[in-house]
């Protein structure tokens, strides 16, 4: 029987009590926090909440990796609360939907956000209580004065094992992004099936963005469970110098950015060694990256060989806690995601769909029926990934049933959810957003009736909709921006029920 | 700082030193990725000891915007 998460934290802040459990810097000088004052601080923040009346709440997260983030994260996940970790990049409007979706009463937010909360109060009537991470904010209160709450309150709450820890929203074909309930055992389980270990004091890099599982899992709790000294990336313009200031012996990351660690070797002109070319760019110490969220080509796993850096590739979603496979130093194979972990068992469907049985697989999508029958039909998690598992048990993934678009930087974008949006602008008629390369192209059938009341040439056509596709990114974060554009001159092909035919637009 | 900019930017990409121009465009002519352009930032901050905001490679799209971020930059300082 595995520990439930708050127990992880607990036991590991007493058991790793004087090693740092977080690095980070300010003003090119290191901080850090160790498992002993994480465990202070998270005891405090937790009695905080329970005293302000939010036991048994949702409460909402909108920020960058921090200590603060953490800490105030498991101050939720430790208590009977369900944290709700948004994406940092997304526009208010859907930042405030997602908060109003979840029944969320209290929000942390970062403070290079605070310019949002008077909106997000407005949005969100149910919100109670705002609380800026880092300083002080107009409209919200310091973690400090939380922490002083907590001091003096001397109840506390004991979660279950089938609370739910978290709820981790994530995009939906309908173009209605769903919210996965992971619970105390579901996180616990996903942490002990996985049998890699690690000595205490291991140094990990986190450069993945805290809002997803797979971050938030492999690289947070994942490390917390093992003792190991979590170093923040303050930014991704830093990734490099950060990697030789904190010197990682492991990183998660996604392709796009060993792609990326890659060209920077590369470009090294200087005849020198690989291993002093890893000093350089990597710190010298990195002996495993874990790549997960999307395919990494072969070609990547080769070249890091030549720096003693062994690439291990692993497969997972948000509604399994979340990994489901993973390749390890001992089990891996080329091409594959590895064999699925201990406590899963994969089948594939006569379609050839990948199906998972765990005990890391989400309670529902939460407030969702109707989605969480369809994700859990006959007891069995539908992927949505087509795959097959080869005759020693490593499992490979060939191509997908759902209709998302998986980007190199790991994020999945649901390309109805775009259309619906690009569909509103009246010059634009018929719309199929794909993933390319070089990221998201929209191609556009302008509508006619537009076109012929505006009295537009060609040229006019194209910088028409360049306009709209410009108007719509900057309401987006980066990576869901549309760069590239194809017009066509005519109507996309059609089911019976009017729909496009994608795998059409697709050949 | 125009010359050791162009020089950095040729070590990862096809291009020389002398095919950029104003116009290079990061992406269609160089082929960066958005995080190829982003540590390339963290490149030059420590190049010319300036600091960027994460905020500020939106809208930068050719060699002569990020040209003149710099140059605003480094007066800045």
């Amino acid at each position: 029987m595995s520990e439930l998460i708050c127990e992880v934290i607990r036991r590991s802040c007493v058991d790793f009590a004087d090693i740092p459990a977080v690095k980070w810097t300010e003003k090119k000088e290191i901080k850090e926090r160790s498992y002993r004052e994480l465990g202070e601080n998270v005891t405090l923040l937790r009695k905080g909440l329970l005293a302000e009346g939010f036991g048994g709440s949702r409460i909402a997260f909108i920020g960058a990796s921090s200590v603060w983030w953490v800490e105030s994260y498991l101050g939720v996940v430790t208590g009977n609360m369900t944290a709700v970790p948004l994406d940092i990049g997304m526009p208010a409007a859907e930042l405030a939907e997602l908060i109003v979706r979840s029944d969320s009463t209290g929000l942390f937010i970062d403070a290079a956000k605070k310019e949002l909360i008077p909106e997000l109060k407005s949005l969100c009537p149910a919100l109670r209580q705002v609380w800026v991470m880092q300083g002080d904010a107009e409209g919200a209160e310091s973690l400090d004065a939380l922490k002083e709450k907590g001091s003096s309150y001397e109840g506390d709450a004991e979660p279950a094992r089938d609370d739910t820890a978290m709820i981790i929203f994530t995009s939906g074909t309908t173009g209605k992004s769903k919210g996965a309930m992971l619970t105390q055992h579901n996180l616990a389980e996903n942490l002990e099936a996985m049998s890699f270990s690690s000595k205490p004091g291991v140094t990990l890099l986190n450069v993945l963005p805290i809002h997803h599982a797979f971050c938030l899992v492999m690289d947070w709790l994942r490390g917390f469970d093992k003792g190991a000294v979590i170093c923040v990336n303050d930014s991704m313009m830093h990734m490099v110098r950060n990697m030789n200031l904190f010197k990682p012996q492991s990183m998660l990351m996604v392709p796009l950015m060993i792609e990326t660690l890659l060209k920077r070797i590369d470009a090294i002109k200087e005849p020198i060694s690989p291993k002093e070319a890893a000093q350089r760019v990597f710190g010298g110490r990195l002996r495993y990256i874990f790549s997960g969220g999307a395919h990494l080509d072969d070609y990547y796993l080769e070249r890091f060989k030549e720096f003693d850096i062994k690439i291990l590739e692993g497969y997972g979603m948000s509604e399994c806690s979340p990994v489901i496979s993973a390749n390890t130093p001992l089990a891996y194979k080329y091409g594959s995601v590895g064999k699925p972990l201990p406590n899963a068992e994969v089948r594939i469907s006569e379609q050839g769909e990948i199906l998972v049985r765990s005990s890391s697989v989400m309670k529902e999508y939460y407030k969702m029926p109707e989605e969480t029958a369809a994700a859990l039909e006959g007891g069995w998690l539908h992927t949505g990934d087509k795959g097959y598992l080869d005759e020693d048990g490593f499992l490979f993934i060939n191509g997908r049933i759902k209709n998302l678009i998986i980007l190199s930087n790991g994020e999945n974008v649901s390309p109805e959810e775009m259309e619906n949006k690009l569909g509103v602008y009246p010059l634009i008629g018929e719309v199929v957003v794909i993933g390319e390369s070089n990221g998201l192209t929209a191609i556009v059938y302008p509508d006619p009736d537009a076109v012929k009341a505006g009295g537009l040439d060609d040229e006019g056509i194209r910088s028409g909709i360049q306009s709209c596709l410009d108007e719509y990114n900057k309401t987006q974060p980066t990576y869901r921006h549309i760069v590239g554009l194809r017009l066509r001159e005519t109507p996309f092909e059609k089911t019976a029920s009017r729909k496009i035919k994608r795998d059409k637009v697709l050949q | 700082m125009e010359e050791r900019f162009k020089e950095i930017l040729a070590q990862y990409t096809s291009l020389t030193v002398e095919e950029i121009t104003e116009e290079t465009r990061f992406r269609d002519d160089m082929e960066l990725s958005s995080l190829d352009f982003m540590t390339l930032l963290g490149e030059v901050e420590d190049e010319f000891d300036i600091e960027f905001e994460e905020t500020d490679s939106v809208g930068l799209f050719t060699f002569g915007d990020a040209v003149k971020l710099i140059r605003r930059k480094m007066g800045d300082e």
